[in-house]
């Protein structure tokens, strides 16, 4: 295609087939259009560029182009101290601070090789269970808005305004919390935290249901999104997805389950995959409905923990912080489940500095974009933005 | 032209009205449905949507401006009025700047034909109802110009789409009013609200009188919630998939046309379908016994007063529509319009004209 | 033809779903929110109904442990310089000078109790480049370093948000440092003349003299 010049462009149609053979038909009387979509543009979640080339209104080939947000995070870090590099980790994703902080210093944990107190793994798990149902909300309302339904995005808002009042009670702040922090946390929670969030899971429950009748139900929605942007299971595998966005495609495959950490092991949830009856195996409603259904599943991990969390008497959570941070030689990959996939961290000591001396951030986001030409490949415009929506991007993690 | 001149003595009187040498009564008959529809535009069209749908999420809508934020309106025009009047360089400057006039003229021509009580209506056309679903189509034109004139692909996508969009759900929209037609015998507006009054109230009504009159009814109804661009099926605007559609490019004044424009659409489709389904200005209250409720709630003052909260109710259901519903993509859009609403328009047509002849 | 029409029927019976809900929130719309913090025992009991809150009017409380923006008591600072050391975006500077010995009790306590070894003259915190991280909070010895939950602290100039907590006036540090030299100069002097007079112990080599006295120490360290 690169070779063509532009009137010759003009003049042909352009058919990549499946194996990538490109076939041109010549003196076919239609036009391509190159339309730029992004990075403003209202469905792109944030500055991603998609460089479409259409065909009316299908889409021919769509080229994701990136970096416009990026902010030397692994370039940073071979400057900063460990502990300071927490709170970089929630500048990568912002919607999931928690989850990004608490893979980064299960890392730097295993290169130190310290023990954590039981109390300290039961909170980390309530507050990256509460960020998963969080960013989850700000998934699927958004997703709404992608799909004309302004609706369930503000109800999905009011319901994690709670959840930031609850994190910003015991951390601070409301969505960069630098509250995980390497052996310990920066704050033990207040008293009455356990009561809190049992009430906000009480409180949540309905709201989950009435959020699934109101868009996930919908036949409108349904319409929009059954059978669009199908991920078959080999190809997401082979595009090292992960999350929801893998699951959404019928791997079963949660790296709480699977490469288990912190205390999820103790605990007694599901994976969910899609069955097939609602959904097309792989298409976005699959992506979506993995999403509702985590967050069910979270709810139910935070009542186990608030159940089985220990009461410790004069309880200091930073009691086994390491006063200096620095580890023996060696290398680390440490990963966790994010919202969106595994989020890991590939950290090297060199055993004598109080910095890394490389941090490599694998970002579930920027792998599970990467699939987006494939998948954009002869799709509507209305659904290239569905399937943007249905991977769940942030941006701040793609360009880090 | 006149259909009922009994009708219309009020409003031939006050055109008659002359102070000297000015036509004062004129200038009032004009001026008098201008007012309502600024006053309607600035409050129930912008005001009541930002409100109704702040309440249905939850939140509180506009506040600062006023108590209530009941000027915010104003304020927004105000600020509108102000901001610079741009034309884009490439674009093409005569479509661009014709299409929102075409628009507003328009939407805002078939208020014409509305009548708002017995004895007021701006022409009683014996094709009123034709004259109607004729200039609303017009506005085609409008969104074509400004689309291709703003040299913008994603308001030519919105451009293309609506055009498409508007010209196929005219054919259902048009049969559903054609059923309506064939009950009353007649495509005078004023007929129409004539035939459905009586002492009974709104047992007179085709939708209640008629047992087939409910179909056309939903099918204008959803027609005409594509025909006026809301959702779900605002594709041509569709904010998150291009942006702002065929307005685009469009800021100030030409914009806040766009936007009256809209609005007056939507209240000329709600009180269409008002007047060929719901009696229009005929109230609705039955007579009971000693209790006359009908008479004591006609006249010209009522008259105005039903038929424009009939057509509010409709409006309120078209927002509500749009604060609860996704928007459906472009071919589900042609399916529903081609492949349901048609085919059910031709059977509601085939049973009206079956009813007609037999009842 | 079966799925066309049950198609047509679980559409209008989803929409019908939908448009309760949303009218159910309409009629809900009489009842507001609180405005009680996460704190308190009555949070959960008062979600109901709009959730807007009219900002300055009202607002939801800030936690406690709420990090904004940054306060220095400077009356407990020792100056230290961990906090300029640990922060990750160096928003914090600070210069300090050393107190001389007859200016310590001048100088003060702490109110831990800890005798304060340094003037600071500058302790400027630019509050628009501060990521809110607490790092530095967590290191300060005396925790005079603290995250004020005030949240709203806008201006109009960006450099208004630079904050200036150096208690010093312009003479008194002009005073200080020429104090500082003054002992120096009289230390060195009286090193040089314990030199003279043979008094150094063995082993240990004879202090320098320095060549010219430099400008105060700036950044100088406590451990130092």
């Amino acid at each position: 295609m690169q070779e063509l010049g532009k009137a010759e462009l003009n003049a042909t149609r352009i058919i990549r087939q499946d194996d990538n053979r490109v076939v041109i038909e010549k003196d076919l009387d239609t036009e391509y259009m190159v339309l730029s979509m992004g990075p403003q543009h209202p469905s792109t979640h944030g500055v991603l560029r998609l460089e479409c080339i259409t065909d009316g209104e299908v889409v021919v080939e769509a080229e994701p182009y990136l970096g416009y947000l990026h902010r030397c995070f692994e370039k940073y870090c071979e400057k900063l101290d460990y502990p300071s590099i927490v709170p970089y980790t929630d500048r990568m994703d912002y919607l999931a601070g928690m989850n990004t902080e608490l893979a980064y210093c299960l890392g730097v944990e295993k290169l130190l090789d310290i023990e954590i107190p039981r109390r300290v793994e039961f909170i980390r798990v309530i507050v990256s269970e509460l960020n998963r149902i969080a960013s989850h909300l700000v998934a699927i309302g958004t997703y709404g808005i992608d799909l004309g339904a302004f609706t369930p995005f503000l109800f999905c808002f009011r319901d994690r305004e709670h959840i930031l009042n609850l994190l910003e009670w015991i951390s601070g702040a409301r969505m960069l919390y630098n509250y995980i922090w390497i052996g310990g946390l920066a704050y033990d929670v207040p008293p009455d935290f356990r009561k809190r969030v049992a009430e906000f899971v009480a409180y949540f429950r309905p709201k989950a249901v009435e959020l699934q009748e109101l868009l996930t139900e919908n036949e409108i929605f349904v319409k929009r999104t059954k059978g669009v942007g199908i991920m078959p299971a080999d190809v997401a595998i082979n595009y090292a997805w992960s999350g929801p966005m893998l699951r959404g495609s019928g791997v079963k495959w949660d790296l709480r389950r699977n490469d288990p950490y912190s205390i999820y092991p103790e605990l007694d949830f599901d994976v969910p995959v899609p069955d097939g009856k609602f959904s097309d195996i792989g298409d976005s409603l699959s992506r979506h409905l993995v999403r509702a259904l985590e967050m069910t599943e979270s709810l139910k991990i935070i009542e186990q923990c608030l159940d089985r969390m220990p009461e410790v008497d004069g309880f200091n959570s930073r009691a086994l912080i390491p006063k200096k941070i620095r580890p023996k030689a060696g290398e680390v990959y440490a990963r966790a489940e994010n919202p969106r996939g595994e989020v890991g961290f590939y950290i090297v000591s060199d055993g004598k500095s109080t910095k890394p001396l490389r941090c490599k951030a694998r970002s579930s986001c920027f792998v599970n974009l990467s699939a987006m030409k494939d998948l954009s490949k002869g799709q509507l415009i209305p659904d290239l933005v569905a399937i943007i929506g249905s991977i769940d991007i942030v941006l701040g993690e793609v360009d880090r | 032209m006149s259909q009922s001149p009994s009708l219309n003595t009020w409003s031939e009187a006050l055109s008659g009205f002359y102070i000297g040498w000015l036509p004062l009564g004129l200038l009032i008959v004009a001026a008098v449905p201008l007012i309502f529809i600024a006053l309607y535009a600035l409050t129930y069209g912008v005001y009541g949507e930002r409100k109704i749908s702040a309440f249905m999420q939850d939140r509180l809508g506009p506040m600062e401006v006023g108590k209530w934020g009941i000027l915010q309106t104003l304020a927004d025009i105000l600020k509108l009025l102000q901001k610079e009047d741009i034309v884009p360089t490439a674009a093409d400057k005569f479509l661009f700047v014709i299409g929102p006039v075409i628009m507003f003229v328009g939407s805002f021509m078939a208020f014409v034909v509305l009548p708002y009580g017995p004895a007021f209506i701006g022409a009683d056309l014996n094709v009123g109802l034709f004259y109607a679903i004729g200039i609303v189509s017009f506005e085609v034109v409008g969104i074509l110009a400004s689309g291709w004139g703003s040299n913008n692909k994603w308001a030519l996508y919105g451009a293309i789409r609506s055009v498409a969009q508007i010209v196929s759900y005219e054919i259902p929209a048009s049969i559903a009013l054609l059923c309506g037609a064939m009950m009353a015998g007649t495509l005078s507006m004023q007929q129409f609200c004539v035939l459905q009054s009586g002492p009974y109230g709104f047992i007179h009504y085709y939708l209640f009188s008629n047992p087939i009159a409910w179909l056309p009814f939903l099918i204008y109804f959803i027609a005409s919630l594509a025909e006026n661009n809301r959702a779900p099926f605002d594709i041509p605007e569709a904010e998150s998939e291009l942006v702002a559609g065929f307005f685009t490019e469009y800021s100030g004044m030409k914009f806040a046309m766009f936007f009256l424009a809209e609005y007056g659409s939507m209240f000329m489709v709600s009180a269409i379908i008002s007047i060929v389904f719901l009696g229009g200005w005929a109230s609705p209250l039955p007579n009971i016994g000693g209790f006359a409720l009908n008479e004591w709630t006609s006249g010209p003052v009522w008259g105005a007063f039903w038929i424009i909260m009939k057509a509010f109710f409709f409006i309120f259901v078209q927002m509500w529509l749009r604060w609860t519903l996704p928007r459906l993509r472009v071919d589900q859009l042609m399916f529903l319009c081609w492949k349901v609403l048609t085919p059910f328009a031709f059977i509601a047509f085939v049973l009206t004209a079956v009813w007609e002849i037999y009842k | 033809m079966s799925e066309y029409f049950s198609n047509i029927k679980t559409g209008a019976t989803t929409i019908a779903t939908g448009l309760s809900i949303t009218l159910r929130h309409f009629f809900n719309a009489v009842k507001r929110k609180g405005d009680a913090g996460i704190d308190d025992a009555d949070y959960f009991n008062q979600v109901d109904g709009l959730c807007t809150l009219q900002y300055p009017r009202e607002a939801v409380p800030t936690p406690k442990i709420g990090r904004y923006r940054l306060y220095n008591d400077i009356d407990d600072c020792i100056g230290c310089c961990q906090c300029e050391r640990a922060c990750p975006v160096e928003c914090i500077t600070i210069e300090t000078i050393k107190t001389t010995a007859d200016d310590l009790a001048v100088c003060g306590k702490t109110s831990g109790g800890q005798q304060k070894r340094m003037w600071v003259p500058v302790f400027d915190i630019d509050v628009a480049k501060c990521m809110t991280c607490g790092i530095c909070v967590s290191v300060c010895p005396t925790d005079c370093l603290v995250h004020s939950p005030v949240a709203d602290f806008s201006e109009f100039d960006v450099r208004n948000m630079v904050y200036h907590y150096g208690n010093l006036s312009k003479i008194e540090v002009e005073a200080k440092k020429k104090k500082l030299e003054e002992e120096k100069a009289a230390k060195e002097k009286a090193a040089a003349e314990a030199i003279a007079r043979g008094e150094v112990p063995a082993g240990r080599p004879a202090p320098k003299p320095k060549p010219a006295p430099g400008p105060a120490p700036v950044g100088g360290e406590a451990g130092e």
